[in-house]
């Protein structure tokens, strides 16, 4: 068939790849476009040929992926992707399948080009799919009238603003509250461990926990059974020291 | 009940209808796309930006062609229907959603590591 002039040479994506899948076949409209190597990046998805050439496709236009396993739709198990934009196919004296030519001139308004992303290894199908729809996820669509979602300068946060009133405690899993803490406060949580270790009823005040004393200081009037300090609570946690 | 990892994704949900769409994870529904094409099959997550991720689908093209696929995933944009399915009480669906999202923002935003609390009641 003819060349594809929307192929190029580039360099595959060095940041952000999150899956890589070699020895994958692309097509376009049931053409084939060769053996190479899929890029599905959080910038764009890109398939390079072995060669080096290959293109890339921004995620705002793709409309949906999926796996398709139904091989009497489709001879190999592949990624299918379908996408908002019009690609250069071959010259006419190329067979193209059934139905195409109508297709492309009912296309004005919306042009659709299917392609299919055929691995040598089908087991990698879902890692792949699932990298797309987390790539996608991070490519919201900019012209979304529908959206109140007005979030002028700074990312609203609700729960932040919340905070801000007093009303709302944080808490803070274990993990988390560790990588909150100064220097300061790293060792005095390490001193109150150790004294934690120590003794069997505890009835400290440690920072960031809640007894039944503390629950007043907050007017949110917030109803919440808390049970008691209980010693070794942290126990079980896993302290790198 | 799943809840958005993200504060964002939490406060767009709330107030808008995507909040009915979460709560269909789980159930077989149909989506009709911009394009007149059809997918039915069970979703398995609906984000704040309404892309939609289903499993186990009937496909059918523009054209009719009907095809099976494992996964699919369409994007918010290109969805112009959400049939809801019949056996979904729509506002207690929405109920338990923002019941799931309170919960998430007093009492803990994140899904690993242990919650260190006993769950509050809500009155």
């Amino acid at each position: 068939g003819g060349a594809m002039s929307f192929l190029k040479r580039f360099p595959p994506p060095a940041e952000g790849v999150r899956h890589q899948q070699p020895d994958t076949e692309a097509v376009l409209a049931g053409r084939t476009l060769g053996a190479g190597t899929l890029y599905i990046a959080e910038s764009r998805l890109s398939w390079l040929e072995n060669s080096g050439v290959g293109f890339s496709l921004d995620y705002p236009t793709i409309s949906l992926h999926a796996v398709s396993r139904d091989l009497n739709a489709y001879p190999w198990e592949h990624l299918y992707v379908m996408v908002n934009a019009k690609f250069e196919e071959e010259t006419k004296e190329a067979p193209m399948a059934e139905g195409e030519e109508e297709e492309d001139s009912d296309d004005d308004v919306e042009p659709i080009a299917e392609f299919r992303f055929v691995p040598s290894d089908k087991s990698a199908l879902e890692a792949m799919f699932s990298a797309m729809c987390e790539c996608q996820a991070l490519h919201p669509d900019p012209d979304d009238e529908d959206s109140d979602n007005d979030y002028e300068g700074e990312e609203y946060d609700v729960e932040a603003h919340e905070l801000e009133q007093g009303n709302i405690p944080t808490f803070y899993t274990y993990e988390e509250g560790l990588s909150h803490l100064t220097a300061e406060g790293q060792a005095t949580l390490e001193r109150l461990e150790g004294m934690l270790a120590q003794s069997v009823s505890s009835q400290y005040n440690m920072a960031g926990v809640r007894t039944e004393d503390s629950i007043r200081e907050f007017e949110d009037g917030m109803e919440v059974d808390m049970a008691p300090v209980v010693a070794g609570q942290f126990e079980d946690a896993e302290v790198d020291h | 009940m799943e809840v958005s990892h993200s504060v964002k994704e939490r406060t767009i949900a709330e107030n808008s209808l995507v909040i009915l769409l979460q709560g269909l994870h789980g159930h077989v529904t149909t989506v009709d796309l911009r394009d007149e094409s059809t997918a039915t099959g069970r979703i398995t997550n609906v984000d704040a930006f309404m892309n939609v991720r289903l499993t186990k689908v009937t496909f059918t093209d523009r054209q009719g062609t009907v095809s099976h696929l494992d996964e699919l995933f369409v994007t918010g944009r290109n969805i112009r229907y959400v049939h809801i399915p019949d056996e979904v009480d729509i506002r207690a669906t929405i109920e338990r959603q923002l019941q799931a999202i309170h919960r998430v923002r007093y009492f803990g935003g994140r899904d690993k590591g242990r919650k260190e609390f006993p769950r509050a009641k809500h009155k």
